[in-house]
């Protein structure tokens, strides 16, 4: 352990020794119990087992299909707006070291994002039917 | 710091635009008048930062170098050349004008934290606004096949070199503590040889690599090139992949200088294998557009020079590559787009039908190839020039003149073609008074940046 506290002190590769300790340990464990599974468990094969689970009912058809890209543009749209909510948190965290300052920046922010919000509503993004 | 508020904002201008105007030609008048403003806003932070004392702006994150805002200037001037060149070429890419425009406007902000930063994270995220509105230009010809592929390729081997970048980053983090350009510099010398920030600066110089298209890097350039539309194949072999190369000078000049001796045979052999692959390629092509894509490789190699030579004339080598080489290919892709047929074959016979367009592409070609009396042979005299001062990579120079005597071969074809082969050249738009007269005007600066290059070094 003592030399583990004295390489921290300086800088080496040697600080990354409980990371790769770590990446062992993860790896090992799962490697471990796929396989004890694999060799203490009962095995039975059976035509239901071996299809592709669909929720229960029975698979229909291939899953390359054409579908209307508005999922993804929704799923998409969805994601730029999450991450806005995300960089709020650290915000509020800091509220009030960062001050008056800090507030203009994030409504700044706001407004940029608005500004693409107007953007996509206006060039009919979120419009379901065609 | 002025240009890249205004950049941003004339985005966001350019996105409304196209809501409520319809009329593709006056958003493509708006468009050029916000670029001109634009070289304005540029001009004016260069003439309001002195030139010993940089500002250091959002608690150092950039740092405005009297040469980083004259690089501004002169990428904002060829930007606005582009426009001038090409915008009637761009409205007749698809019915989003305005966005195109736009996103040119951001890819512009990225380019100005690429010459400005002073913080690898600042580093990261300009290589990423410079990166990701070109995947979508890439792709914005939505009905052409090649189009779209180029857009997949482009944007799935960018993210895996984004990938490699960070990796790079963090490895130089874990060995200097700090992201912070300047301050690395000292805290790298501190423990000689840290295998850390030698495996951190190999990541991020394959990551550049990348980006600029050196080989064995440069797998996707043909295809990215090829298939987008041309207009905006246009700029991104030009604005585009200078800025990248102003960042990658930036880092291993600022803060790499003094560890060169680990990393400089790694980039000269990388810098060879460019200009073999880039030259020896280029002569096998059929298609122009094609051939001018694996120009641009060999070109990169050229400008990975001012990157070896880690000296004073490195700097004004880049400034005057990156303009030379950008006036020259915009000028020639501005022919191209005028042409039905992008083979060799398509240029047989240009010079009885417009003369003119034959002449200015012949200069452009000159400057290309490095003849003297045009901006070429300056910009490749510079940079060989920081390499022999450096000293110590003689073959490499020696190698480079050899492949640039191969680039003659292919550049002269275009010429052969155009003046002593018969034929009837299909011309897709006509040939207007404006464009003859802006293709003159780029075609006298070519000349200009070959005889007077002290006006473009001045403020370096």
């Amino acid at each position: 352990m003592d030399v583990l506290m004295l390489s921290a002190e300086q800088n080496t590769p040697f600080n990354y020794f409980p990371i790769a300790l770590q990446l062992v340990i993860a790896v090992g464990f799962v490697v471990v119990m796929m396989l004890v599974s694999h060799l203490l468990g009962p095995k039975r094969k059976t035509e239901d087992k071996l299809i592709n689970f669909e929720s229960g009912i029975p698979s229909v058809g291939n899953a390359r299909q054409p579908m209307g890209i508005k999922y993804f543009l929704v799923a998409i749209l969805f994601v730029l707006f999450d991450v806005e909510v995300i960089f709020f948190y650290p915000y509020a965290v800091n509220f009030k070291y960062l001050g008056k300052e800090g507030f203009l920046e994030v409504v700044l922010f706001v407004a940029f994002f608005l500004c693409g919000f107007i953007y996509i509503v206006k060039r009919g993004a979120l419009e379901w039917e065609d | 710091m002025k240009a890249i508020i205004a950049t941003t904002v004339f985005g966001v201008i350019m996105m409304f635009a196209g809501l409520w105007v319809n009329d593709k030609k006056s958003i493509a008048g708006l468009a050029t008048f916000l670029f001109a403003a634009l070289l304005g806003v540029t001009i004016w932070d260069l003439t309001t930062t002195s030139v010993n004392s940089p500002k250091s702006l959002f608690n150092d994150m950039l740092r405005s170098e009297h040469y980083s805002l004259w690089f501004n200037t002169i990428m904002t001037g060829c930007s606005l050349l582009y426009v001038l060149l090409m915008g009637k070429e761009v409205q007749k890419v698809g019915k989003y004008v305005s966005e195109y425009f736009a996103l040119i406007f951001f890819i512009l902000c990225g380019l100005y934290l690429l010459s400005m930063y002073n913080n690898l994270l600042m580093m990261f995220i300009g290589i990423e606004i410079l990166s990701i509105p070109q995947y979508i230009l890439a792709g914005s010809d939505k009905r052409n096949l090649k189009s779209s592929e180029a857009s997949l390729k482009y944007f799935l081997m960018g993210a895996f070199s984004t990938g490699i970048l960070l990796m790079g980053i963090t490895l130089l983090y874990g060995a200097a503590r700090t992201f912070n350009i300047t301050e690395m510099v000292t805290l790298m010398h501190s423990d000689a040889l840290n295998p850390l920030a030698l495996a951190g600066i190999l990541f991020i110089m394959i990551a550049f690599s990348f980006k600029v298209s050196a080989a064995p890097m440069h797998m996707w350039t043909p295809d990215v090139y090829d298939g987008s539309p041309t207009v905006f194949t246009a700029f991104m072999a030009t604005v585009v992949k200078s800025a990248a190369f102003f960042a990658f000078l930036r880092l291993f000049q600022v803060s790499f200088n003094s560890l060169s001796e680990h990393w400089v045979m790694v980039l000269a052999i990388i810098t060879a294998a460019t200009l073999l692959v880039g030259n020896v390629t280029a002569v096998f092509q059929q298609s122009v557009k094609r051939m001018l894509a694996y120009s641009s490789i060999a070109q990169a190699g050229f400008m990975l020079f001012a990157v070896l030579a880690v000296n004073a004339v490195a700097w004004q080598g880049i400034i005057i590559y990156a303009v030379a080489y950008s006036v020259a290919t915009i000028g020639i892709f501005a022919v191209l787009v005028k042409l039905k047929d992008y083979t060799y074959d398509g240029f047989n016979g240009l010079a009885q039908r417009e003369p003119l367009l034959a002449f200015v592409t012949t200069i452009f070609l000159f400057s290309l190839a490095g003849i003297p009396l045009t901006g070429g042979f300056m910009a490749k005299y510079y940079v060989l020039l920081a390499v022999v001062q450096q000293g110590q990579l003689m073959w490499l120079v020696i190698f480079a003149l050899l492949m640039a005597a191969i680039s003659v071969y292919y550049y002269f074809r275009v010429i052969i073609a155009m003046y002593f082969k018969a034929g009837t050249p299909e011309i897709s738009s006509p040939v207007t008074g404006g464009d003859k007269f802006m293709l003159v005007v780029t075609c006298a600066l070519v000349i200009l940046l070959g005889v007077l290059p002290q006006l473009f070094l001045t403020k370096v």
